[in-house]
């Protein structure tokens, strides 16, 4: 019966990345296999029977506004099934993998992951090239996502949205302007700091107080992080692991301050005057969801038309006023100036932070032992 | 008697087997295959995390390894499903009790209250218990209003003055979680109780607890071995509890099983931490009802 309940529970529009990697337990019932992810999917084979062209996406949740979709729909004559399925990627991963292991299709023609995730997928063989011939949009792309550590050739993905990961904090509840990661370790909010579940994310904030470079990181490296990590669960000072609902427990007050992405806070702040996100003084962390393309994905063509659609500056302009998230296309900010509505995101140093921002990717070149010890590590830790 | 059954059973003889073969069917399909496939891949190794391919090597390895690495999440697991299954024994006995002898005419809607938490979502339920039991929800404000959560602390039901993110929290979740599952099944045999027996045993001079211990408690003993199964066996392989309420020194091993299988993808390691639940509770569960004597009922 519950695994029930959990299954109607995964089918409810969380936010984007909301309970990511706890969702990882309740979507086991979708983890079960391709067939029930279909059924979430719709009814995308109807309209390639009856001849016209369709094209599926998997994307997270709150990623992309409703306008644009039917837009694309009118504009291009695709039968478009956008399902918001992703919530985590190991997750995804683990929905995807009997298939694409097994040489087989899987339903979506595009999904969304992130890039470590992308890394991943590109050196097992398991995505196709992009059509990027034919997205002539795609030299929209801004220049520092060009070639990314993840696609070093840039032929197998190109990004959604990218976003920051730094602290975000309740000013009344801490008393004082948080700065430094160091500030999450302070005895004075023992119990009320929370970590990011992922990874790259915590571990790289931390890594940085270290000085150690995320981008380069060997597990050797990382282990006075993790063990500083560790120590902090163990003593209580980290109250919990979370995805998205850290926004919950930072309102709710049980978090004083947590690691977390920068479009949230931003949007939260605007209820909750008190909460602030900042990148720290020791730097922050920047990731990019991309898009990837399944190996053996028939509906190329609307593929390529479907990412020629997104890289148009005034479709990203307004899926980039949706998300709140970095947007990866050139001209989304003079697009959103022109707009009354929106010419205050565009000097938003969340959307377009400066160049002089210090962030960096976690992007270690790791094969998949040293990925392997990196994971268990982070289990050990997150599941003691 | 006896011989007409048999004559009946003989001329009909596919009858039964008719009648039990969608239940046979059933558990072949979605039990038998599955468990052997669980076997299989929990003495498989596993050449790739991101590859789903095994090679059967009777590699009982699996075994000693999620042992010792898992092994005190196993024994908190058992130990929170154990508190959860007792709490619910102290509760659920009691209200069955009332429903059952004290209910009257409102003992369908009493019952109909037992239910009603099932119809939101188990899920929807626990994330509830977060706004509740949230550092400045109404549970601890009310604490703090009567100044309680000095006395809470020490006891160590609250940690620092939270309640989330303890192991108490867990614990308390579980046991409101699977309340029903404790007093349905005692009612049921409380409400078969011929009410004339304890009159007999009043009658020959027992007082209340006396004629309870005597004749009450022994005849509802099946209801209280079926609570404490459907209570214990499900809290024990729990995750959703953990997960919500819980903070990273309350995992259980449905974390643990979760966690391998859908992030870490060591399916080997996962199929042994599976099994090995399911050898366990079963191995409990036949010397439980060996020691309560209602191998009948089981």
């Amino acid at each position: 019966m519950n695994r029930q309940f959990r299954r109607q529970q995964v089918r409810r529009d969380l936010s984007r990345r909301q309970f990511l990697g706890r969702s990882a337990a309740f979507a086991g019932a979708v983890a079960l296999g391709p067939t029930i992810l279909a059924a979430c999917g719709g009814d995308d084979d109807d309209d390639a029977s009856a001849g016209g062209r369709s094209l599926h996406v998997d994307n997270w949740p709150l990623y992309l506004d409703e306008e644009s979709a039917a837009l694309f729909e009118e504009q291009t004559g695709i039968s478009l099934t956008y399902t918001t399925v992703v919530n985590d990627n190991n997750e995804y991963f683990a929905t995807i993998q009997p298939s694409l292991s097994n040489g087989d299709k899987v339903e979506a023609d595009i999904f969304v992951l992130t890039g470590w995730m992308a890394k991943r997928l590109i050196d097992l063989g398991w995505v196709d090239e992009l059509p990027l011939a034919d997205v002539p949009n795609a030299s929209n792309l801004v220049d520092s996502l060009v070639n990314p550590a993840w696609d070093p050739t840039g032929k197998f993905s190109l990004p959604w949205q990218s976003g920051l990961t730094g602290i975000a904090y309740n000013r009344a509840a801490a008393g004082r302007e948080l700065t430094s990661v160091e500030d999450l370790f302070d005895p004075e909010f023992s119990g009320k700091i929370g970590f990011l579940l992922e990874m790259n994310d915590s571990l790289g904030l931390v890594l940085r107080a270290d000085g150690v470079d995320p981008e380069s990181v060997t597990f050797e490296q990382a282990g006075p992080a993790f063990d500083r990590i560790e120590a902090a669960v163990s003593d209580g000072q980290i109250r919990q692991f979370t995805g998205n609902d850290y926004q919950d427990d930072l309102i709710a007050g049980n978090f004083v301050a947590c690691v977390s992405w920068s479009g949230d806070v931003g949007q939260l702040a605007l209820d909750e005057p008190d909460l602030a996100f900042v990148i720290p003084d020791e730097g922050g962390m920047i990731w990019s969801d991309t898009m990837l393309m399944p190996k053996g994905g028939e509906n190329v063509e609307a593929a390529a038309e479907w990412m020629n659609f997104c890289y148009d500056p005034v479709n990203a302009a307004r899926i980039a006023a949706y998300v709140g998230f970095l947007s990866p296309v050139t001209g989304v900010q003079e697009e959103l100036r022109k707009s009354e509505e929106t010419a205050a995101m565009a000097d938003s140093e969340v959307m377009f932070p400066p160049a002089s921002a210090d962030v960096v990717a976690f992007n270690p070149d790791l094969d998949e032992e040293e990925r392997a010890q990196f994971d268990d590590r982070w289990a050990e830790i997150t599941t003691s | 008697m006896a011989e007409t059954d048999d004559r009946s059973l003989r001329r009909g003889g596919w009858v039964p087997y008719g009648l039990l073969s969608p239940g046979v069917l059933w558990l072949a399909l979605f039990f038998l295959v599955p468990l052997f496939t669980l076997v299989r891949v929990s003495l498989s190794t596993q050449e790739s995390r991101f590859e789903q391919k095994f090679s059967f090597t009777w590699e009982f390895k699996n075994f000693s390894d999620v042992l010792s690495e898992f092994g005190d999440i196993f024994l908190r697991s058992f130990g929170y499903a154990g508190v959860a299954t007792l709490l619910c024994v102290a509760i659920g006995y009691p209200m069955a009790y009332f429903i059952a002898f004290r209910g009257g005419r409102y003992r369908n809607l009493l019952l109909g209250l037992v239910v009603v938490p099932f119809f939101t979502s188990y899920l929807v339920r626990t994330i509830a218990w977060v706004s509740i039991m949230g550092d400045e929800g109404p549970f601890l404000d009310l604490v703090r209003a009567l100044s309680l959560d000095g006395a809470l602390d020490q006891i160590g039901i609250t940690d620092n003055g939270r309640l989330l993110a303890t192991e108490w929290a867990v614990i308390g979740g579980l046991t409101y979680n699977f309340l029903p599952f404790m007093v349905l099944p005692i009612y049921v045999s409380l409400e078969k109780i011929d009410i004339a027996l304890v009159d007999a045993a009043k009658d020959l001079y027992s007082g209340a607890a006396r004629s309870f211990r005597k004749v009450t408690l022994p005849m509802s003993l099946p209801g209280v071995f079926a609570g404490t199964l459907l209570t214990f066996i499900p809290a024990s392989g729990d995750f959703i509890n953990a997960e919500f309420l819980g903070g990273p020194k309350n995992t259980m091993i449905g974390n643990v099983v979760q966690q391998q299988f859908l992030v870490q993808n060591r399916y080997t390691s996962a199929a042994a931490i599976s099994l090995i639940l399911m050898v366990i509770i079963t191995a409990g569960v036949l010397v439980y009802a060996k020691l309560l004597g209602t191998e009948d009922i089981a």
